[in-house]
């Protein structure tokens, strides 16, 4: 189970988390504390979440993911949700998760773009 | 219908959810299902191990690959000698959960797959079976 890990980089002040293709549970568990120990050890805005590579969002991960970003917000950072692919969005919604109120994009790069900024994307959301 | 091959991955711990998603995978990669339906029953096969897990403690994912004249389908019946469900009805039900969850593995896997069956009783365990045809 060596691709089974998450990795976490930082660019510039966001974190950006990338997801394996099929993670275990407690693949999925550690998400939630990986992510926010570096949102604690880094200055950042916030984090974009690389879900390109997964292939399956069953009702546990998308749980997992949904409070995570909740967690996230609470401790003043922002989580952007980007890469999802069509069959994993397309088999979400049959399933029936929501992701609550997380933000997404289509791509990470547009991911990083949005990080700090409002929902129109004009306006920063603090200024640094 | 036709029984073409047949296997089963044995649920006694968490990380036998994910063998149970990757052996579907394989068996639906390899019996042609395209991208989007082999997610769906991927899903569907998390979410019933994961029931089995959770609400049994063990049991066991028995899988089976189907053809029905032209069709090809793929079975997965997953069984448990758990405490068994009190009213299936109930069960299928949107949002109605014992474990604290939201209540959506069973509608959700109803919804991903084709066909289901569940037979459950208290005291005799758990047995959930789901189909999916390949549309060509
Ligand atoms: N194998 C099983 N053995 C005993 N009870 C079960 C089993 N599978 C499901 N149930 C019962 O059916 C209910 C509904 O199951 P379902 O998977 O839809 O939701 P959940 O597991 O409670 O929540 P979620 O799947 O959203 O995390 C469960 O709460 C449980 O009471
Ligand atoms: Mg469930």
């Amino acid at each position: 189970m060596g691709n089974e890990s998450i990795s976490v980089i930082r660019i510039h002040d966001v974190l950006l988390v990338t997801m394996p293709a099929d993670p275990d549970d407690a693949t999925v568990a550690a998400l939630q504390e990986r992510t926010l120990e570096a949102m604690d050890q880094n200055d950042v805005r916030g984090l974009v979440l690389d879900l390109s590579k997964v292939e399956i969002l069953d009702s546990y991960f998308a749980r997992t993911v949904a409070e995570t970003a909740q967690m996230v917000g609470l401790m003043g950072g922002e989580t952007i949700i980007a890469g999802m692919s069509p069959a994993v969005a397309i088999t979400a919604t049959e399933l029936g998760v929501t992701l609550g109120k997380t933000r997404t994009a289509l791509t990470i790069d547009r991911a990083l773009d949005m990080i700090g900024k409002q929902g129109n994307g004009t306006r920063p959301r603090r200024e640094r | 219908m036709n029984v073409e091959d047949q296997g089963e991955v044995k649920i006694k711990q968490e990380a036998d959810i994910a063998m149970a998603r990757r052996a579907i995978r394989d068996l639906a990669t390899k019996l042609g299902f395209g991208v989007t339906e082999t997610a769906r029953i991927v899903t569907a096969a998390s979410e019933l191990s994961r029931n089995v897990f959770k609400y049994a403690g063990a049991g066991v994912m028995q899988w089976r690959a189907l053809t029905n004249g032209e069709n090809k389908g793929v079975e997965l019946r997953f069984e448990d000698q758990g405490p068994g469900i009190a009213d299936v009805n109930e069960a299928v039900r949107e949002g109605y959960s014992t474990g604290g969850g939201l209540g959506m593995g069973l509608p959700g896997a109803k919804r991903l797959m084709d066909e289901m069956e569940i037979d459950s009783g208290i005291g005799k365990g758990t047995r959930v079976t789901v189909r999916k045809w390949r549309r060509r």
